[in-house]
């Protein structure tokens, strides 16, 4: 037996965002690729404080963000003292591989299907890799099973006993090349699905009616997304997605299967934008618009104009964000090659920090309509109100066809694994 | 979307980052002097690192491949027009200058310049 303590750091949350906590998708996907003869003790950082001294014989560090690489690199450093092996995975370390190297015993690049079983085995001889890559052979899809759910301490991921959703995703891999997007470089410029009995097996093993489907854009292949939203109609489950194909039939499939709430990214004020949001809520779904400002196209005007336009199309929600130009994106190769980024700092790289100086407008006045943006599209509700109004209308459905799990009595109080301290007036 | 072939005569793969196989348009314009090495992002078509990530690596397999001299040879660093309605996919060209202790600097190129590399 080999006891292998999986860590996901914290990071800082953007202040203006509503603080959930969702279950992390990366550890448990990784997890689920060990060989059986490893256990596994899982924590997340964001939830709960870890226990440095906790036996175990070899230390797991997954970072999706670059937000969590200083930290991540910060527990390494903390485990190596104490001459534990540490080897780091996940999107993050492949962003940033040579200066993790600096912090740990091995990297692990790519995806962990199919590899582990060498790893595992290279640890247990004493023979660990500095580098295992494996960015240039990416495994089946088929190799990739449910994940290891049981690994989460549910009651973490619970708001005022509102169950957070569980992450789910059904393809690896992007066929776009997107300017702000590293996601070609590290899932393969290939669109990879996963074959439907998968999904449909992992899906029977979710014990959560609400679920947030991860993939980048299911908007890759018409007839898979067809197939896989004919498939998810018999669970009954409620989900969030990003971009569905705008396609009538698939919309309305989408629906049926229980998509509820979408993300959609709203890059200018075009009547294609307008149309787009009204189809969707036209098919019952919430709309949460996903703006990034500080493009190169984009002046004060612009921005301003791009707020307004929102509450014109009736957004449900809003997520404002600033460029960000993150390694191995052309947004990455375009501003170095003009010298204008001035902070590498990772922490900063949370996309509500402006770390480059923008073409049009001075940096500073960039974070400026930043903070603009959601005072201005929350100036009448606030986030949670609106996201509550979501909520309550997916409720409703759930009442109607017999899925609706009340919240739990007993986590009232708690806020992901907090107590709530309520302010009392005097 | 793809590059047009105006802005090459091969495609030369490469090793990219961590040995990623990776793909770049190449033209070679062979001169009295220098060696004009032109290479072109190819986004979508690139499995693997960019042109820029690559930078100094890609530069000296070119020249190992085709026999140039990298002390006698003009880098050209190109992002063609991908024809796309957001302004980041449109054409620019950077001439790169390497160093053996610094990050490469980059020259923008202006139009008439870029207009003589593509022009045949």
């Amino acid at each position: 037996m080999m006891r292998l303590k999986l860590i996901y750091p914290k990071w800082n949350k953007l202040e203006r965002q509503t603080p959930f906590n969702l279950p992390p998708h990366g550890p448990v996907a990784f997890a689920a690729s060990l060989p059986s003869h490893v256990e596994v003790s899982f924590t997340d950082e964001n939830v709960e404080t870890i226990d440095f001294d906790e036996p175990c014989d070899i230390v797991a560090v997954s970072m999706m963000l670059s937000t969590q690489a200083k930290r991540g690199w910060y527990i390494a450093d903390e485990y190596r003292r104490r001459d534990k092996r540490v080897i780091f995975g996940g999107i993050a370390t492949m962003l940033h591989a040579r200066e993790t190297l600096e912090h740990a015993d091995s990297v692990f690049l790519g995806e962990s299907e199919g590899r582990m079983e060498e790893v595992i085995k290279d640890a247990e001889n004493g023979r660990l890799k500095k580098i295992y890559n494996y960015m240039i052979q990416p495994p089946s899809v088929e190799l990739i099973g449910p994940a290891r759910r049981d690994l989460y301490k549910k009651e973490l991921y619970n708001h005022k006993g509102v169950q957070m959703v569980d992450l789910f995703h059904a393809s690896r891999g992007c066929r776009f090349s997107c300017y702000p997007c590293a996601v070609a470089y590290l899932g393969g410029r290939r669109f990879r699905p996963r074959p439907i009995d998968k999904v449909v097996e992992e899906l029977a093993t979710i014990d959560n009616n609400r679920l947030f489907i991860v993939d980048n854009s299911l908007a890759q292949n018409k007839e898979w997304e067809k197939e896989l939203f004919r498939a998810m109609i018999p669970f009954k489950k409620k989900w969030i997605s990003h971009t569905i194909e705008d396609d009538p039939e698939i919309l309305d499939l989408a629906a049926q299967a229980g998509g509820w709430y979408v993300y959609q990214a709203i890059y200018d004020t075009s009547d294609y934008i307008r149309e787009r949001i009204r189809r969707y809520h036209d098919h019952g779904f919430g709309v949460e618009g996903t703006i990034l400002l500080g493009l190169d196209n984009q002046t004060e005007d612009d921005i301003k104009r791009l707020i307004d336009f929102l509450h014109d199309i009736d957004l449900d929600l809003a997520e404002f964000t600033i460029l960000t130009p993150f390694p191995h994106t052309k947004a990455y190769d375009d501003m170095l090659r003009e010298g204008r980024i001035f902070d590498f700092d990772w922490d900063n790289y949370n996309a509500g920090r402006v770390v480059y100086q923008p073409r049009n407008i001075s940096a500073e006045r960039l974070q400026e309509l930043y903070e603009y943006a959601w005072t201005s599209f929350y100036g009448s509700e606030s986030q949670e109100l609106m996201m509550f109004r979501l909520l309550y209308s997916v409720v409703l459905r759930e009442m109607k066809e017999g899925t609706y799990r009340p919240r739990n009595r007993e986590l009232i109080k708690k806020s992901f694994g907090r107590d709530i301290s309520r302010k009392v007036l005097g | 979307m793809h590059a047009g072939k105006h802005y090459y005569d091969e495609i030369f793969h490469y090793n990219g980052e961590w040995d990623m196989p990776s793909c770049c348009g190449l033209r070679i314009i062979v001169g009295d002097k220098r060696t004009t090495v032109i290479v072109t992002e190819l986004y979508q078509d690139n499995p693997g690192s960019s042109v820029a990530s690559s930078g100094r690596s890609l530069a000296e397999q070119i020249c190992e491949a085709k026999g140039i001299d990298f002390n006698a040879m003009i880098y050209i660093e190109c992002n063609p027009d991908m024809h796309s309605k957001l302004s980041f996919y449109q054409e620019t060209c950077y001439e790169v200058q390497f160093y053996d202790d610094k990050c490469p600097t980059y020259r923008l190129l202006n139009e008439q310049e870029t207009y003589e590399l593509f022009k045949t």
